[in-house]
């Protein structure tokens, strides 16, 4: 009827948007680069005239004569410093950055979940005479040693890959049981029981069906440690649950292996307001 | 309700900071809002416990749940028992899936098989933490409420912090019940000893400011220097060396605040080293010395030495290892040089 075809006047309206609105960033971007394409461009020449200069002996036994239009030895390595700094910023952001040390190097790594930055844990290894862990704030209950064992030998690029994989996951499903604790308590019934590597948890919710709400008791096992998404979803209801909810209950499963914790809550939340 | 429940009642709230009272018997909910309305908190201690004994004898109060009052109180005053620290060791390689009320039962169930009158608790923290009270009894005897042990442990941590029990025969027995309950095959007392619960989970679990070296720029802000004294007659002549000092300072003990610990104690057993003319020892025997620092706060008075100008920077490796080698107890014996690792006995 109308508002169907309001709904999609107002869909093909946001599309429209939404596309002009990436048009407009890509537009920004090509400039921004067009402008430092200038600016290099510009530093270059000027590179350049100070090289002839000095080759051509002008510049005498007193040393560079201070030129307004050239860069400044200064202004140099400012830039050099801030475009080193951009790389480094750059490198950390990307989760594994690392820098050499006396005796090893120290691998820094941070962990984000699905675009929030979260903790960030470090490790300093010595090289010398084998490669070693000297120290580290690795989590305690993190298998760091047994991944250590493994692969620090052999494949130093394996065992930090490794490592990463169990760091961010963990804060993944850390993150996912926080999240749901803050936003969704209502919807729980008494606590969340958790454990320190976040990887069962158990709680109760209530299911709202035929005008009664039922609680459901979820075990949520997260056997594999480098993923942040359960393994096995036990769902059980009381022995009075009408049949009905036997359905339910298969498709809440589902939603908890294949979406994030807090997601699945907040999936519940919106369904019920399109209800009503 | 049992008078030697009544006694315990009372005597605990005598313990508690009078401005406490009023929120630690709220958390422990045994009593309701409206009840504690009609307590005046305003009195002397011994009339609140009187008032707080008579309504819990309306609600008839147990062992237990008076139990659950002593955990709430030790958990809010850690600092007032000294906690070890045990390490557990387990062979097997597989994923933990911790499950809490597995390991209480399993704990409680080993425990009661091998001394049936003890009174076990239970309480879990927000941060992972399971507060473990046991009362003990004897094969004739009621579990005696005020001999009792606390055991803080972390899931899925080979950790374990225990309050040193009065009775030391009924260790063994905490320990086997331990590792059933939490899957782990052997346990064993660190030389690691202090009234801070915290700042030991702190050094066991690696919480504690380490200077990792990084490019991770940090504000520039923390760099700057403080603002010179107005006055440039005023020179600081040692100003490199100082700076010198705090750099290697922060190296080693980094930027935050230490853990706390209230000593540290060497055991030496290494040979006395006089001039051969002096002849003060015939025997080559071992010189058994004890050297304990103590302090309010250990580390960070080690951390401020250097900078008082009291020692020279950097500080001896037996100092500063600490927090790393995780203990606070060392026996150093004579070989080439001293390297506390590798040389020091468990």
């Amino acid at each position: 009827g109308v508002f169907a075809h309001l709904e999609m006047l107002e869909a093909r309206a946001h599309e429209a948007a939404v596309k002009q609105e990436e048009m407009e960033q890509q537009e920004e971007k090509l400039a921004g680069l067009r402008a430092r394409v200038e600016e290099l461009r510009l530093q270059r020449d000027e590179l350049r005239a100070k090289v002839d200069l000095q080759q051509k002996g002008q510049l005498g036994k007193e040393g560079v004569v201070p030129n307004p239009a050239q860069p400044s030895a200064r202004a140099v390595l400012e830039w050099k410093i801030k475009s080193l700094k951009a790389l480094l910023e750059l490198f950390y952001l990307t989760g594994i950055s690392g820098k050499l040390t006396k005796r090893g190097v120290c691998f820094c790594i941070s962990t984000a979940y699905e675009g929030t930055y979260l903790d960030s844990y470090y490790l300093d290894l010595l090289t010398k005479p084998e490669v070693q862990i000297y120290r580290h704030s690795v989590p305690v209950f993190i298998p760091l040693q047994q991944i250590a064992k493994k692969y620090l030998q052999t494949d130093i690029r394996r065992f930090l890959s490794v490592l990463y994989d169990h760091l961010n996951a963990y804060v993944g499903r850390r993150y996912q049981a926080d999240q749901l604790q803050e936003h969704f308590s209502d919807q729980i019934e008494g606590t969340l029981q958790r454990n320190s590597l976040c990887n069962l948890l158990v709680f109760n919710y209530n299911v709202p069906s035929k005008s009664r709400t039922f609680p459901f008791n979820v075990r949520l096992l997260y056997g594999d440690l480098c993923c942040s998404l359960p393994t096995e979803v036990v769902i059980s209801c009381t022995p009075n649950a009408p049949a009905s909810l036997a359905e339910t209950a298969a498709a809440h499963s589902d939603l908890f292996r294949r979406v994030a914790l807090h997601k699945v809550f907040g999936s519940f939340s919106s369904a019920e307001e399109s209800v009503d | 309700m049992d008078e030697t429940v009544a006694e315990y009642i009372r005597r605990m709230v005598l313990r508690i900071p009078r401005d406490e009272i009023k929120t630690m018997l709220q958390k422990w909910g045994f009593l309701s809002e409206t009840q504690l309305q009609t307590i005046n908190f305003h009195q002397i201690k011994d009339n609140i416990s009187q008032d707080v004994v008579q309504l819990c004898e309306e609600n008839s109060a147990d062992i237990k749940q008076a139990a659950v009052l002593d955990i709430i109180y030790n958990h809010i005053y850690p600092n007032k028992r000294v906690w070890s620290v045990y390490q557990m060791n387990k062979t097997g390689e597989e994923t933990e899936f911790f499950d809490l009320t597995d390991f209480k039962k399993k704990f409680k169930r080993q425990l009661r098989s091998a001394l049936k009158n003890v009174t076990i608790n239970f309480r879990e923290y927000e941060d992972n933490a399971i507060w473990i009270r046991i009362a003990w009894g004897t094969p004739y005897t009621k579990p005696n409420q005020y001999k009792t042990s606390y055991v803080v442990y972390h899931s899925q941590t080979p950790y374990v912090f225990i309050s040193a029990s009065v009775l030391k025969s009924n260790l063994p027995l905490l320990c086997q019940a331990l590792l059933v309950a939490s899957n782990y095959c052997d346990i064993r007392e660190m030389e690691l000893r202090s009234h801070s619960l915290n700042s030991l989970k702190d050094i066991v679990f690696k919480r504690y400011s380490q200077n990792f070296q990084t490019y991770y720029p940090r504000p520039l802000q923390e760099r700057n220097a403080a603002p010179e004294s107005a006055d440039i007659r005023i020179i600081q002549e040692n100003k490199n060396e100082k700076e010198r000092i705090q750099r290697v300072n922060r190296e080693v003990f980094g930027d935050g605040p230490q853990p706390k610990l209230e000593f540290a104690q060497y055991k030496l057993e290494t040979m006395f080293k006089s001039d051969p003319k002096m002849n003060v020892l015939d025997k080559r025997e071992p010189f058994r010395c004890l050297v304990k620092f103590s302090s309010p706060h250990l580390l960070e008075s080690l951390k401020s030495l250097a900078p008082a100008g009291m020692a020279d920077a950097p500080l001896s490796p037996l100092l500063t290892c600490i927090p790393q080698k995780a203990r606070n107890y060392f026996r150093i014996r004579e070989k080439k040089g001293f390297l506390p690792g590798s040389f020091v006995s468990p």
